[in-house]
């Protein structure tokens, strides 16, 4: 297996703070990668740094080969075309139909319209939301609007997927549903998968790596 | 509703801006062929002693001989006993300017005539000049002004609307550019609006001016001033099409630039 992202003596933060400490990791390619640690210790951070919503203080930060520290704009929409996330907030487009929502990384990809269109209704019918393909996000629950930002996270056979405390909020069944379709992704696609959360989840039955962030710093826990 | 109401924001600047920009080149080329008009009715008249065929006044488009024969003969049937054999007589000439000198460079016409030795007399017909000079030039100000006050206007609507833009669209801009996509798939359903804004705001345009231009009102009044304007339609409509295209779409690309990262 390859690295995928490599963090050098990584300096992460806002203008006056910074965050996450000269710190150093990696993640290979299908791995499946849970980064943990109390609320406001980091994680996100990382999430949005690697998808450059976050810019990188100091050091190294590469994805898929791509330094993160003073990329350029053009080169990060590149980057961001491999990469799904699924926000903590979902943000899914309000005045789009669900359909229309998980058809967006494809159509982005410059993919015909109907050949996105069949991928986001099959993809639909796996997240169990077959029924509600012309609904919009208001109106649907957090747990299914979590399964549509998820399907869109993964709809284009990203090499990474992002996800910020998916399953925070979420009743059991949503829950499980949410974390299976992860799982599903990473199995069938092979696709590296990183979830931030406070913890791991109740029952997880296959092998993942588990980092932590305590005191701005990122430590892997065997 | 605030999506009716967000297209009638840009659609009421643009057909403003659209409409006071042909009424500024109409009266731009009316007040030019109003110029000419009084051109061609001015000339300055000027006595010589001597033939002239060149004079270095730059404004000076043609000199021409005015024939005196006619008023000879009429003043030798008057009186029949004057011989006019031993008297020489001076020779008349029309002037014809090419622009309408403002009236300080008619003085100066004047005194640069006068300087020449041969030239006896100058006839500038001054008073009559400088009103029309005057009354065309407060014209020319005051349509100016009234086509800079409504297109001021109209740009800051269009402000007013890149405003609404940015709340209405910056949200899914956003979301498209964290997915990685390129600046115009972004702007894509805002150039589509700000197109058929566009397209809109031109029919609007075009439908009010061909009515005032058709209007027996406007007519009547061209006729009675002796104006005339001539203006090719189709090349103003191409021109309003190009500006309204252009307005709509910088103002949408500011929007897309703009918007949040």
């Amino acid at each position: 297996m390859t690295i995928l992202v490599e963090a050098k003596n990584l300096h992460l933060g806002y203008k006056n703070e910074i965050i996450i400490k000269n710190t150093n990791f990696n993640i290979k390619t299908k791995d499946f990668v849970f980064l943990t640690g109390v609320s406001g210790s980091g994680k996100t951070t990382i999430i949005k740094s690697l998808y450059g919503e976050v810019p990188v203080l100091e050091g190294s930060l590469k994805v898929g080969g791509i330094e993160l520290n003073n990329i350029k704009r053009s080169k990060l929409s590149y980057l961001r075309r491999y990469i799904g996330v699924v926000f903590q907030d979902y943000k899914l487009i309000p005045e789009w139909n669900i359909l229309k929502n998980v058809m967006l990384p494809l159509l982005i990809a410059g993919v015909d319209k109907k050949i996105a269109e069949e991928k986001a209704i099959k993809l639909l019918s796996k997240v169990k939301l077959s029924h509600k393909l012309d609904k919009y996000p208001v109106e649907l629950s957090g747990g299914e609007q979590q399964r549509v930002a998820i399907a869109r996270a993964i709809i284009h056979n990203p090499v990474l997927v992002l996800a910020d405390e998916p399953i925070s909020g979420l009743d059991e069944y949503s829950a499980n549903l949410v974390m299976d379709l992860f799982v599903m992704a990473n199995r069938e696609k092979n696709i590296t998968i990183l979830i931030a959360s406070h913890s791991l989840p109740n029952s997880f039955n296959i092998d993942f790596r588990q980092f932590h962030i305590e005191k701005g710093i990122v430590y892997e826990l065997s | 509703m605030s999506s009716l109401k967000s297209h009638l924001a840009l659609i009421s600047a643009l057909v403003s801006i659209l409409v006071s920009i042909f009424l500024f080149r109409v009266f731009s080329n009316i007040l030019i062929n109003y110029e000419k008009t009084i051109l061609n009715n001015y000339s300055i008249i000027i006595v010589s002693t001597k033939e002239i065929n060149y004079l270095d006044i730059k404004e000076i488009q043609k000199i021409e001989k005015i024939d005196i024969t006619h008023q000879i003969n009429q003043i030798k049937k008057k009186f029949p006993t004057l011989s006019f054999d031993k008297i020489k007589l001076p020779f008349f000439y029309k002037l014809e300017l090419n622009t309408l000198p403002s009236p300080k460079r008619l003085n100066k016409i004047e005194e640069i005539l006068k300087s020449y030795p041969f030239i006896k007399r100058v006839l500038t017909y001054r008073s009559s000049q400088t009103k029309i000079y005057n009354l065309l030039m407060l014209l020319k100000i005051i349509t100016y002004i009234f086509m800079v006050v409504i297109a001021i206007l109209g740009f800051l609507l269009i402000i007013k609307q890149l405003e609404v833009w940015k709340l209405e669209h910056n949200e899914r801009m956003y979301i498209m550019e964290l997915f990685g996509a390129p600046f115009w798939f972004r702007g894509a359903s805002l150039f589509k609006i700000a197109f058929i804004d566009s397209i809109v705001s031109l029919i609007i345009s075009i439908s009010l001016i061909f009515y005032v231009l058709n209007s027996a009102f406007y007519n009547a009044i061209l006729k009675d001033l002796n104006i005339f304007v001539d203006i090719n339609i189709y090349k103003e409509v191409w021109v309003l099409f190009i500006i309204s295209i252009a307005i709509s779409l910088f103002s949408s690309i500011l929007v897309v630039i703009n918007s949040k990262r």
